[in-house]
């Protein structure tokens, strides 16, 4: 008896301490995060002209990646393995480009989420890869589609994967 | 030690440039994928106009002709015979998954779908051809 006394009490005490202590994710923001409309699919031209890029910038620094390219509906369009290229990270390059379209924005701001802004929830939403390296290509103000990249470090697969996405839209 | 042959990005363009040549030569819109003898994705082109369903199932073809070493053509023959053969795990046994073979070893396989299955054949057989 006296052990679950002091259970509630304890309960009590911790949440009123995290009351006092603002939670960010309460702030009711006044406009929509991320609001990129999802234009029309990318065509098979360009979604190549992506890969090409990619391939090309991969091969100057002597890296083996799988690369692959998502329409704005979050359909497989385009893919290319590298010779060498590691076979885990084909699902890897896919699930980027994915994700990177499903929720419009880079996989780096899952990364980042989850490590420097301790959002460790952003894990349990759907379909979330918490990795960089997947980019979305947007144009005319209006998403198109995305480039993932796998098979090196987040690092190295960002840098390729920006080299495709910047084939195909000026920042 | 036994060396075997692999497939190159470069010859994945190739067969994929050639399949899709097919594909508008006849004015028809596919998914062509190429896979490498353990069923993993090498490369894949949806052309515009191929619906999301047809990566998906170019893919699943070329994986059951790369793991089996048999065309889907091959398994659909024999499933329309022995319909047991349907609970064969991870078999898609439709028409348009062809084996790359090379020098007597299989490489891989190209799976097409997006048109009728003898046509899927068809383009695939078609960048198979282009790798000499």
């Amino acid at each position: 008896m006296n052990r679950l006394l002091f259970a509630a009490v304890a309960a009590t005490l911790a949440f009123g301490a995290a009351a006092q202590q603002a939670n960010p994710r309460d702030a009711v923001p006044d406009k929509m995060p991320n609001d990129i409309p999802y234009g029309p699919p990318i065509s098979l031209a360009r979604a190549q002209q992506a890969i090409t890029a990619a391939v090309a910038e991969s091969q100057k620094r002597g890296w083996k990646l799988n690369i692959a390219v998502y329409d704005s509906g979050a359909n497989l369009v385009a893919f290319a393995r590298m010779d060498g290229a590691q076979l885990g990270s084909v699902q890897i390059a896919e699930h980027k480009a994915r994700a990177a379209v499903k929720y419009r924005r880079e996989t780096k701001a899952f990364e980042s989420g989850v490590q420097e802004g301790n959002n460790h929830y952003l894990l349990t939403l759907d379909d979330v890869i918490a990795s960089r390296g997947g980019i979305p290509i947007v144009e005319n103000g209006q998403m198109i589609g995305a480039v993932g990249c796998s098979g090196g470090t987040g690092s190295q697969d960002e840098v390729v994967c920006k080299a495709g996405a910047d084939a195909l839209m000026k920042r | 030690m036994k060396q075997r042959p692999m497939l190159t990005l470069e010859d994945c363009k190739q067969i994929s440039a050639a399949a899709e040549a097919e594909a508008k030569k006849n004015s028809w819109n596919v998914c062509i994928a190429i896979l490498d003898d353990g069923g993993h994705l090498l490369h894949l082109a949806r052309m515009d106009g191929a619906t999301p369903a047809n990566a998906r199932i170019a893919v699943e073809k070329g994986r059951t002709a790369a793991e089996t070493r048999r065309s889907t053509a091959n398994w659909q023959e024999r499933v329309a015979k022995r319909i047991e053969l349907l609970r064969m795990p991870e078999v898609t046994p439709v028409q348009g998954g062809v084996p790359i073979v090379f020098d007597g070893t299989c490489v891989g396989a190209v799976g097409v779908s997006g048109v009728q299955s003898h046509e899927d054949e068809q383009i695939a057989a078609a960048g198979i051809k282009a790798l000499g």
